[in-house]
C-alpha cells in the first residue's frame, strides 16, 4: 500500500485537474472492477463482492490536492498566483514549486531578511504579496514556458523517515485513494461502490455528484485530517495523534455524524483489536458534507489518517495508521452493508 | 562558453554542509577543488588556504565557505528538537521546511508547522524558535540517542535550474563566491600573470567574522578581493537596494574598500566588455571585506558581489552568467595588476 501511496503522491492534480490521478487509478483497476468517469471528473467504481449487500455502501476519497493556479504574469516575468484550496501563508514563502503541465521549476520568492522593516519581520507575507520566480527575465520569456491558468505544485519528494513516518506533498488525500485502490485490488465481502472524487479541496462539488449518481445508503469518507500532536500542544487541541489509528469524526465544520455510527466504529475497533481514536476538535470539512445531503440523505462516517503539517509541502503520516485505517474501513463497510 | 562545468562545480559545492562554525565538510571539498590549482591546506579554524605564483604584488582572493543554518539546543520528552539559528536565517520560510540534522547520523526532519485551528487570530504572526521544532519522526529515546545539543542542521532542498541559466540551491551564499574564485583560477591556469596569489575560503562570515580576520592575518597580502553575494532585484523590493540578475558582478564602494581598486575594476570591466554595476554603501559592507581591510597593518581591499535572490533561505537563486563574469573580472584584474609590475 505504501508503494501505491508513493506512486499516487508522485502525480500532480489540483482541484479540477485530477486527470493524471484518475488515469493512474484506472490503470490499476482496469481488470478488477467496473468503472466510469462522470461529468464532474469523478471516477466511480463498482466492485463485486462475495455477497449482495442489504445496504448500498459507498466509500469515497478525493483525488485532488491543494496547490496553486497562475493568475497573472508581470512585465518582469514573475508569476502571480492564487491558492487552490486552503494553504496557510506560513508555508508559502521560500518554497520550491513546479509550474504547469511541463512542471517548470520555480520558487516562491521572498524579500531578503536583511531588508525587512520590523513589521515585515513579524508576519508571514500573504499570497497576494508573493510571486513565483521561474527565472524568466520578461513576460514574453515566461510565456514560452508557462501560461495564466497553469496549475502549480509544491516541489516535494516522498520520503520515508523516522520510525515508520512518511512525508509527501499530496498525502491529503492520495492516502484515501491508496486505501481504496488496495481494497479494490483484493476480495470484498459485499458488493461495494468506490468514489474517487474531484474538487474536494474547493468545496466537495465532485462528491455531491458522485453521491447523487451512486445513491448509497451508507457512505464512508476516507480522508486525511490535521494532527497537531506536536511540541507545545496539549489536550483536545492535538486533534489526533500519529500512530493512534484512524481518527473518527463526531462532528466537523460540514457534518454532524450519526452518533450510532461513531459508536459502532469504536465498538468494531475494540472487538477486532484495531487502533482508532476520536478526532477531538470540531474543525475542517470534507466530502461527507456533500454526501450526507445528497438525494433524501445518506448516513455517513469519516475515517481520517492523522496528518501533521497538512496542506503544506511536507504532509507527514505514520505508515501503520494506513493499515489500521484500512482494517477499520473494511469492518465498517461490511457492517453497514449487512445492517 | 558552456556553463555546464560551472553549474556542476557550484551544485557540488552547495551540496556540502558547512553551517557557520561547523564548516569542516564544505571546507574539505573546497580544499580538494583548490588543490587542483595550488597546494591547499586547512587552518586551525577550518578555513582553506592556498598560495601560488610569484610577483611583486600579493593578492588575496577570499570567499566565505560557511552557510546559514541551525544548531540543536534540546531534544524534548517527545523527541521534538529545538534549535537556534546560526547566522541570520529567515524565520518566515521555516514552517514545514525540510532539514537534515547532522547528528550521529544524518537525519531527515521537518520543521513543525502549527495548524491554523490552533491560532488565536495570530496565525499570520511569524513563529520564533521557541515555537518551532524539528520533527524527526523518531521516538524520544531514539532521538536522544542520535541527536545532541550542538549538532548542526541544514536546509534540505532541491538544486534546480530555472530558465536562462539561473540556479536554485541552499548555500549559494557564498558558494557562488567560492565557485567564482575557482573559475578565476581555471581561467588563469598556465598563464604567467606575474602575481603572487593566495586564496582563502573562510569560515564564520555568517556569525563571528572570525574566519576572514584570521586568514587575512595569516596570509598578509597587499591587496584582497573578497567575493560575496548581494541582494538581487526581485518583485516588491526597492530597486535602489538591489541589483539585477544577469547584470554582472557589483563593484563595491564603501569606506573600508580601497577606492583605487574599485576604479581599476571599473576600468577593466569597461575595457573587457564585462557587464558590471556599482554597489555603494555608506559604512561597513557587512562582508568579509570589513575584517580583511583592517587586518595587520591594513590590506587594500575590494568587494565584488554576485546578485542573489531569496538570500538566507533554502531557495537562494543566482545567475550562472554573473558568476562566470565575476571570475572573468577577477582574472582580468590579476592579469593587469601583474603586468603593472608594482606592489
Amino acid at each position: 500500500m505504501l508503494n501505491k501511496l508513493e506512486s499516487l503522491c508522485g502525480l500532480y492534480g489540483v482541484s479540477g485537474r485530477e486527470d493524471a490521478v484518475r488515469e493512474y487509478i484506472i490503470s490499476q483497476i482496469r481488470d478488477k472492477a467496473e468503472f466510469h468517469t462522470d461529468n464532474s471528473g469523478n471516477l466511480i467504481v463498482f466492485k463485486k463482492g462475495r455477497q449482495v449487500p442489504k445496504n448500498k455502501v459507498m466509500l469515497a476519497a478525493h483525488m485532488d490536492e491543494v496547490g496553486f493556479i497562475v493568475t497573472f504574469i508581470t512585465d518582469d516575468g514573475y508569476l502571480r498566483f492564487d491558492t487552490v484550496g486552503g494553504i496557510d501563508a506560513s508555508v508559502l514563502s521560500g518554497r520550491s514549486v513546479l509550474v504547469g503541465g511541463r512542471l517548470v521549476p520555480g520558487v516562491i520568492g521572498v524579500k531578503p531578511v536583511h531588508l525587512l522593516k520590523s513589521e515585515e519581520k513579524e508576519n508571514y507575507p500573504e499570497k497576494d504579496m508573493l510571486y513565483i520566480d521561474i527565472g524568466a527575465p520578461s513576460k514574453a520569456r515566461a510565456g514560452e514556458a508557462v501560461s495564466v491558468g497553469d496549475a502549480a505544485y509544491f516541489d516535494s519528494d516522498f520520503v520515508e523517515f523516522g520510525d515508520g513516518f512518511v512525508k509527501g506533498r499530496a498525502i491529503d488525500d492520495r492516502a484515501g485513494c491508496a486505501l481504496m485502490l488496495h481494497m479494490i485490488g483484493g476480495e470484498l465481502e459485499f458488493d461495494t461502490w468506490f468514489a474517487f472524487t474531484a474538487q474536494e479541496e474547493t468545496g466537495s462539488g465532485g462528491a455531491f455528484a458522485a453521491a447523487f449518481a451512486v445513491e448509497p445508503d451508507y457512505s464512508i469518507v476516507l480522508e486525511a485530517t490535521t494532527a497537531a500532536d506536536i511540541a507545545g500542544v496539549k489536550g483536545e487541541k492535538r486533534v489526533c495523534a500519529l500512530g493512534g489509528g484512524a481518527a473518527i469524526s463526531f462532528m466537523d465544520r460540514g457534518t454532524i455524524y450519526p452518533r450510532d455510527l461513531f459508536d459502532r466504529a469504536f465498538e468494531l475497533a475494540r472487538e477486532n483489536g484495531v487502533k482508532a481514536q476520536p478526532k477531538t476538535l470540531v474543525a475542517g470539512s470534507n466530502d461527507a458534507a456533500a454526501v450526507f445531503k445528497s438525494r433524501a440523505g445518506v448516513r455517513v462516517l469519516t475515517l481520517s489518517l492523522p496528518c501533521r503539517y497538512i496542506h503544506s509541502p511536507s504532509c507527514v503520516i505514520s505508515a501503520p495508521d494506513l493499515y489500521e485505517t484500512e482494517k477499520l474501513a473494511r469492518l465498517l463497510a461490511a457492517d453497514f452493508a449487512r445492517r | 562558453m558552456s556553463t555546464e562545468p560551472l553549474k556542476a562545480l557550484l551544485f557540488s559545492l552547495c551540496g556540502a554542509y558547512g553551517v557557520t562554525g561547523g564548516e569542516d565538510s564544505a571546507s574539505l571539498l573546497a580544499m580538494r577543488e583548490l588543490s587542483k590549482y595550488m597546494p591547499a591546506k586547512m587552518d586551525a579554524l577550518h578555513s582553506v588556504h592556498g598560495e601560488t605564483g610569484n610577483g611583486p604584488i600579493h593578492i588575496l582572493l577570499d570567499a566565505h565557505i560557511d552557510q546559514i543554518g541551525f544548531i540543536v539546543t534540546n531534544v524534548d520528552e517527545d523527541g521534538f528538537v529545538s534549535v537556534a539559528p546560526c547566522g541570520d536565517a529567515d524565520k518566515r520560510v521555516l514552517p514545514a521546511a525540510e532539514v537534515l540534522i547532522l547528528g550521529r547520523e544524518t537525519l531527515y526532519g521537518v520543521f513543525t508547522s502549527t495548524p491554523p485551528h490552533l491560532s488565536k487570530g495570530d496565525s499570520g504572526k511569524v513563529k520564533d524558535f521557541d515555537k518551532l521544532f524539528i520533527d524527526t519522526g523518531l521516538p524520544a529515546g531514539k532521538a536522544k540517542e542520535l541527536i545532541a545539543a550542538g549538532d548542526k542542521v541544514v536546509f534540505k532542498s532541491k538544486q534546480r535550474e530555472l530558465l536562462d541559466g539561473k540556479v536554485v540551491s541552499p548555500a549559494l551564499d557564498d558558494r557562488a563566491g567560492v565557485a567564482a574564485i575557482l573559475r578565476c583560477l581555471e581561467l588563469l591556469k598556465g598563464v604567467e600573470h606575474g602575481c603572487k596569489i593566495s586564496v582563502a575560503f573562510t569560515v564564520q562570515e555568517e556569525s563571528t567574522g572570525g574566519g576572514a580576520r584570521t586568514s587575512a592575518y595569516a596570509i598578509g597580502a597587499d591587496e584582497a578581493i573578497s567575493v560575496d553575494v548581494t541582494f538581487g532585484a526581485a518583485l516588491g523590493i526597492p530597486p535602489e537596494k538591489t541589483f539585477p540578475l544577469g547584470g554582472g558582478p557589483l563593484i563595491g564602494m564603501a569606506p573600508p574598500l580601497d577606492h583605487g581598486m574599485s576604479q581599476r575594476f571599473i576600468k577593466i570591466a569597461k575595457e573587457k566588455n564585462i557587464p558590471y554595476g556599482i554597489e555603494a554603501m555608506g559604512g561597513k559592507t557587512f562582508t568579509n571585506a570589513d575584517g580583511i581591510a583592517f587586518s595587520k597593518a591594513g590590506v587594500r581591499t575590494a568587494l565584488i558581489s554576485i546578485p542573489q535572490r531569496n538570500m538566507h533561505t533554502a531557495v537562494e537563486v543566482c545567475g550562472l552568467e554573473d558568476i562566470g563574469n565575476t571570475a572573468r573580472l577577477m582574472a582580468e584584474y590579476i592579469l593587469e595588476r601583474g603586468a603593472a609590475g608594482d606592489a
